[in-house]
C-alpha cells in the first residue's frame, strides 16, 4: 500500500512516453525526447523574457519611455537564427521519419530468421505499398505453403466498429486463420501490418510498438513493428468512430516462436472445429426445414 | 428648397423628413452601420462562447472519474460534436470578425464600409447557421465528432438529421464569414483615409487584411466540402464513398484546410490586438511595424499550407507529410519574430499594467506554449506519437483559448471604452484572468501527460488501470476553473456595459491609432473630419504637435484659460472643426484627456 501511495505522485509528474519495445517506437520516442527538450527550452525562454521585460519596465513614477524602434536590418539576426532552428529541426525530422519507416529485418531469435536477410523490405509509403503488395511482398506469405518459412510476418488487420480482426498468414484467401481483439506475434520478428477498415475510419496505435496509423475503408495502410520482448501491449484507436469508440482497443501479445506456432496451430484447429460445428448445425437446421417444406408441398 | 442649378455646385443633402428612431434594439438589429453589425457579432459570439464553455464543463464532468456513467455516450457525443464547432466557428472567428468589423474602419479613417448590406447579411447568415446547429437539439443533435469525418458522417452511419443541421449550420456561418471577408478586403483596399498607406496601416488592420484574404480562400473550401458531404448523404453522391471510388480522405483534407485556417485566424486576430495593446500601454511604438506586418502575411500564407500537419497518420504519400512538416516548421520564423518584437516593444518602455495589458501578456504566454507544442507535433514521428491524443488537443486548445478567449478579452478590455464609453471592470477582469490562466495551464499540463499515457481524444470514458485517472481528475477541476473564469469575465463585461466606470475622455489609453480620434461611442459617420495621417501613429503625432504648440505659447497672465471645459454631452458632437491637417486639430478631441467625466 505504501508503495502504491508513493508510486502515485511519482507517476503523476512523468512526461515519458510508454516504453518502446520495437525499433520504430524507439525512434519515435527518441524524436519525442529531442523535441520535448526544444519545446521546454522555447517555453522557458519566451516566458522568462516576458517576465523579465514586465518586471523591469513596468510603469514607475518618473520614468520616461525610450521611444526607439528597430532600424533597418535590426531583426536580421533573429530571422537568421530562427531559420537555422527551423531548418535543423526539419532535417532532423526527415531523418527520423525515414528511420521510423524503414523496416528492419527480423532478429536471430525471430521467426524464419534464416530467410530474413534476403527480404529486407524498405519502408514503403501507403500508396506504393498497396501497389506493391500483390507482387513484391503481399503474396509470398499468404500463399506460401509453410508460413513459418517466410519472413517478415505479414498480418492483415481489419478494423470495424468496434473491434479488430487479425488475419494470420497461411491458408486460402477467405479461409485464413484469424483472431479478434488480440494479436499474437512471435518475438524478435518483423511484423508487417496491412490495415484496412470495413466501415468508418479507425486508427491503429500500440504506443510500445510504434505510432498511429489510420485504417480507412477502401485503402490499405502499412505499418510494421519488431517486438524485442515478450509481453502484452495495449493499444487503442484514436479516430472517433461513434458510440463504441472508447472500447475500440487492441492488444498485442508477443510470445516466443514455438509458442506462436503452437498458438496458430491451435487457433486453426479450433476454427476448423468451430466451422465444422456450425456447418453440421446448419445442415441439421436445413434438413428439418427441407422436410417441413416438402411436407407442406404435399 | 430651390432645386440645384448649374450655378449651385455645392452638394446638398435633400431629405423628405427625419428618420424617427425605432426602439434601440430594433435600431441595432436593422442598422447597416458597421459598428452596429460589429456589436451584434461580438454579442452573439460571446453568447456562443459561454455555451461552448458550459458544454466543455459538461464534457469534463463526464471524464472526471474513470468509467463514469453520468452522461450517456450518445449525449456525450452530441456535446462533443457541437462544442468544438461552437468554440471555433460560432465563437472564436465571429468574435475576431466583430472586433475587426467595429474597429478596423475606424482605424483606417473610413466613414463606413464598402458594402454595408453585405456586412449585415454576413451577420445574419452566421446567426442562422448557429441557430441551425442548436435547433437540432430539439430533435436529434449531431453526433459525428469534431469535424464530421465521413464515412462516419455518411447517411449509413449517421442516419439522423442532426448531422445535416451540423453541415448546414457550419456552411451557413462560413458563407457569412466569406461575405464579411469580401467586404473587409474591399474596405481595406478602397476606403483608407488619405495618408493611411499600407506601410502606415495599424497592425490590427494588417491582421484584418490577412484574415480577410484567408477567409476568402479557405471559406469556399469548407462550403464545397460540406456541400459534397450533403450530396453524399441525401442525393446519392459518391464523393467520399470508398465503395464507389470516392475518397473519404478528400473531406479530411478540405476540412483541415479550413480548420487550420480558422486556427490561424484566431492567432492572427489576437496577435493584431496584442500589437496594438502593448505599444499603447508601454508608451512606445511597436519595435518593428514592418516586421509584424510581414510576419502576419507570412503566417497567412504558410499556415494553411501546413494543413496536412494534422494528418500524419492518414494514408498519405511520404512526400506530402514531409511537405507539411516543412511548412509547419517554416512558421517558426514569423511566429518567433512576432514574439521577439512584442518583448522588444515592452523593453525600454513604461508598461502600464491595466487589465488589457495583463490579458495581452497572458495571451502571449499561453499562445507561445501552444505554438511550441505545435512545433514538436510538426515533426512527423512525434506527430505519430501524439496526434489525436489529449496531448496535442491540449496544445491546440492552448492557442484557441489563449488567442480567442484571453486574446479576445484583451481586445475587449482595450476597446470597450471606445464602444460604450465605459471601462470594462478592471479588478474583476484581472481575477477572471487569474482563474483562466491557472485553469488552462493546469488543464493542458494534465492532458499532456494523459496523452503520453495514451488517452485518445473524444472518448466518453476511459478505463481504470490505464494510468490516466489522476490526470483527468485534476484536468476536470482545472477545466472548471477555466470555465468559471470565462463566465466571470463575460458577466463582468455584461455588467460593465451599463454600470462600468466612465472612461476618461474619448481616448482613455492615449492610443496611437485613429479609432481613438473618434468619439466614444463613435457617431454613425465615425469622423467629422479625418486628420492627415503621416505615420503609423497619427494620434501620437497630434498629441506631439499640441504639446509643442502649448509649450511655444506663452499665455499672458490675465488671459489664462479656465481650468477645464464643461463635460462633453453624451450625444455625438463634431470632434473637430478644421479638416486641413493635424496641427489645426482641437486639443480636447485629440488627446481626449481634457473632458473627464468621472
Amino acid at each position: 500500500m505504501l508503495a502504491l501511495a508513493w508510486a502515485g505522485p511519482a507517476h503523476a509528474i512523468s512526461i515519458a512516453p510508454e516504453e518502446a519495445h520495437s525499433p520504430n517506437a524507439d525512434a519515435i520516442n527518441t524524436s519525442y525526447w529531442v523535441m520535448i527538450v526544444v519545446v521546454i527550452a522555447v517555453i522557458v525562454v519566451v516566458n522568462a523574457a516576458l517576465i523579465a521585460a514586465v518586471l523591469r519596465f513596468r510603469e514607475r513614477r518618473g520614468r520616461e519611455p525610450s521611444r526607439f524602434a528597430a532600424g533597418r536590418g535590426a531583426l536580421r539576426p533573429v530571422v537568421g537564427s530562427l531559420s537555422v532552428l527551423a531548418l535543423v529541426i526539419f532535417v532532423y525530422g526527415v531523418i527520423m521519419t525515414e528511420d521510423v519507416r524503414e523496416i528492419e529485418p527480423s532478429g536471430p531469435n525471430g521467426l524464419g530468421a534464416a530467410q530474413t536477410a534476403q527480404v529486407g523490405i524498405k519502408g514503403l509509403p501507403a500508396s506504393a505499398a498497396i501497389e506493391g503488395s500483390e507482387s513484391a511482398t503481399g503474396e509470398e506469405p499468404v500463399t506460401g505453403a509453410e508460413p513459418t518459412e517466410t519472413s517478415p510476418l505479414q498480418i492483415d488487420a481489419i478494423a470495424q466498429q468496434w473491434l479488430w480482426r487479425f488475419e494470420y498468414p497461411g491458408g486460402q484467401p477467405g479461409q485464413r486463420t484469424f483472431s479478434y481483439g488480440e494479436l499474437v506475434v512471435p518475438v524478435d520478428t518483423t511484423v508487417i501490418l496491412d490495415l484496412t477498415s470495413t466501415d468508418v475510419l479507425h486508427s491503429w496505435w500500440v504506443p510500445a510498438l510504434g505510432g498511429q496509423v489510420q485504417a480507412a475503408s477502401g485503402d490499405v495502410t502499412r505499418t510494421w513493428f519488431k517486438a524485442d520482448e515478450e509481453g502484452r501491449y495495449a493499444g487503442r484507436s484514436t479516430a472517433f468512430s461513434g458510440t463504441g469508440y472508447p472500447v475500440m482497443r487492441s492488444w498485442v501479445r508477443v510470445v516466443s516462436v514455438p509458442e506462436y506456432l503452437d498458438y496458430v496451430e491451435q487457433l486453426t484447429a479450433d476454427l476448423r472445429e468451430a466451422q465444422g460445428i456450425v456447418q453440421r448445425r446448419q445442415a441439421e437446421e436445413a434438413t428439418p426445414e427441407a422436410a417441413t417444406e416438402s411436407e407442406g408441398a404435399e | 428648397m430651390t432645386p440645384p442649378t448649374a450655378s449651385q455646385v455645392r452638394p446638398e443633402v435633400v431629405t423628405r423628413g427625419v428618420h424617427a428612431p425605432a426602439k434601440p434594439w430594433v435600431e441595432r438589429a436593422t442598422s447597416a452601420d458597421h459598428k452596429a453589425v460589429g456589436l451584434l457579432y461580438i454579442a452573439t459570439s460571446l453568447s456562443f462562447l459561454s455555451l461552448a464553455a458550459v458544454e466543455f464543463a459538461l464534457l469534463r464532468l463526464q471524464l472526471i472519474v474513470p468509467e463514469n456513467s453520468l452522461i450517456q455516450p450518445e449525449i456525450f457525443n452530441r456535446l462533443l460534436s457541437t462544442a468544438p464547432v461552437t468554440l471555433v466557428v460560432l465563437a472564436a472567428i465571429p468574435l475576431a470578425l466583430g472586433l475587426i468589423g467595429y474597429i478596423v474602419p475606424l482605424q483606417i479613417g473610413a466613414r463606413s464600409v464598402a458594402f454595408p448590406r453585405l456586412n449585415q447579411l454576413s451577420y445574419w447568415l452566421y446567426l442562422v447557421g448557429g441557430v441551425t446547429i442548436y435547433a437540432s437539439f430539439l430533435y436529434t443533435a449531431p453526433e459525428t465528432g469534431t469535424i464530421s469525418l465521413p464515412p462516419l458522417s455518411d447517411a449509413v452511419f449517421a442516419p439522423t438529421n442532426g448531422t445535416d443541421s451540423w453541415i448546414a449550420g457550419t456552411a451557413l456561418a462560413t458563407l457569412g464569414f466569406v461575405c464579411f471577408a469580401i467586404n473587409l478586403v474591399v474596405t481595406l483596399n478602397r476606403l483608407r483615409a488619405p495618408g493611411v498607406a499600407w506601410r502606415r496601416m495599424p497592425l490590427f488592420a494588417w491582421a484584418a487584411t490577412v484574415i480577410g484574404w484567408l477567409l476568402v480562400v479557405i471559406g469556399p473550401v469548407m462550403i464545397a466540402a460540406l456541400t459534397m458531404l450533403e450530396i453524399d448523404r441525401h442525393f446519392d453522391g459518391v464523393f467520399f464513398d470508398p465503395g464507389e471510388g470516392g475518397a473519404p480522405l478528400l473531406y479530411e483534407h478540405l476540412a483541415y484546410i479550413y480548420f487550420t485556417g480558422a486556427y490561424l485566424i484566431v492567432f492572427l486576430a489576437a496577435a493584431g490586438a496584442i500589437s496594438e495593446i502593448l505599444p499603447t500601454f508601454a508608451r512606445k511604438p511597436v519595435f518593428s511595424h514592418r516586421a509584424v506586418a510581414a510576419s502576419f502575411v507570412a503566417i497567412g500564407i504558410l499556415g494553411p499550407l501546413a494543413w496536412m500537419q494534422n494528418m500524419y497518420e492518414a494514408p498519405l504519400n511520404e512526400g506530402w507529410t514531409i511537405m507539411a512538416m516543412a511548412f509547419a516548421l517554416a512558421l517558426v520564423v514569423p511566429v518567433g519574430v512576432l514574439l521577439y518584437v512584442w518583448i522588444a516593444t515592452i523593453w525600454g518602455g513604461t508598461l502600464d499594467l491595466r487589465a488589457a495589458t495583463w490579458y495581452a501578456l497572458g495571451a502571449i504566454s499561453i499562445m507561445a506554449c501552444g505554438l511550441a507544442g505545435e512545433l514538436s507535433y510538426s515533426v512527423v514521428p512525434v506527430g505519430w506519437l501524439l496526434d489525436d491524443t489529449t496531448a496535442s488537443q491540449g496544445s491546440t486548445l492552448y492557442v484557441l483559448v489563449g488567442g480567442a478567449v484571453i486574446g479576445g478579452f484583451a481586445a475587449l478590455h482595450y476597446w470597450f471604452p471606445k464602444v460604450c464609453g465605459r471601462l470594462l471592470g478592471e479588478g474583476l477582469g484581472k481575477a477572471a484572468l487569474a482563474l483562466m490562466f491557472i485553469g488552462i495551464n493546469l488543464y493542458v499540463l494534465m492532458m499532456f501527460m494523459a496523452g503520453l499515457e495514451g488517452q485518445p481524444v473524444d472518448v466518453f470514458q476511459y478505463f481504470e488501470g490505464t494510468g490516466v485517472d489522476g490526470y483527468n481528475l485534476v484536468a476536470s477541476l482545472a477545466a472548471f476553473l477555466l470555465v468559471g473564469g470565462i463566465l466571470l469575465e463575460l458577466g463582468n463585461a455584461a455588467y460593465s456595459w451599463n454600470n462600468g466606470l466612465r472612461a476618461r475622455g474619448h481616448d482613455p489609453w492615449r492610443g496611437a491609432t485613429l479609432e481613438w480620434f473618434a468619439l466614444s461611442p463613435p457617431p454613425p459617420h465615425n469622423f467629422d473630419a479625418v486628420p492627415d495621417v503621416r505615420s503609423t501613429e497619427p494620434m501620437h503625432d497630434i498629441r506631439e504637435s499640441i504639446r509643442r504648440r502649448t509649450e511655444a505659447f506663452v499665455a499672458p497672465a490675465a488671459l489664462e484659460r479656465p481650468p477645464s471645459p464643461a463635460p462633453r454631452p453624451a450625444e455625438p458632437v463634431p470632434a473637430t472643426a478644421e479638416t486641413s491637417a493635424s496641427e489645426t486639430t482641437d486639443p480636447d478631441a485629440a488627446d481626449g484627456g481634457g473632458s473627464s467625466v468621472a
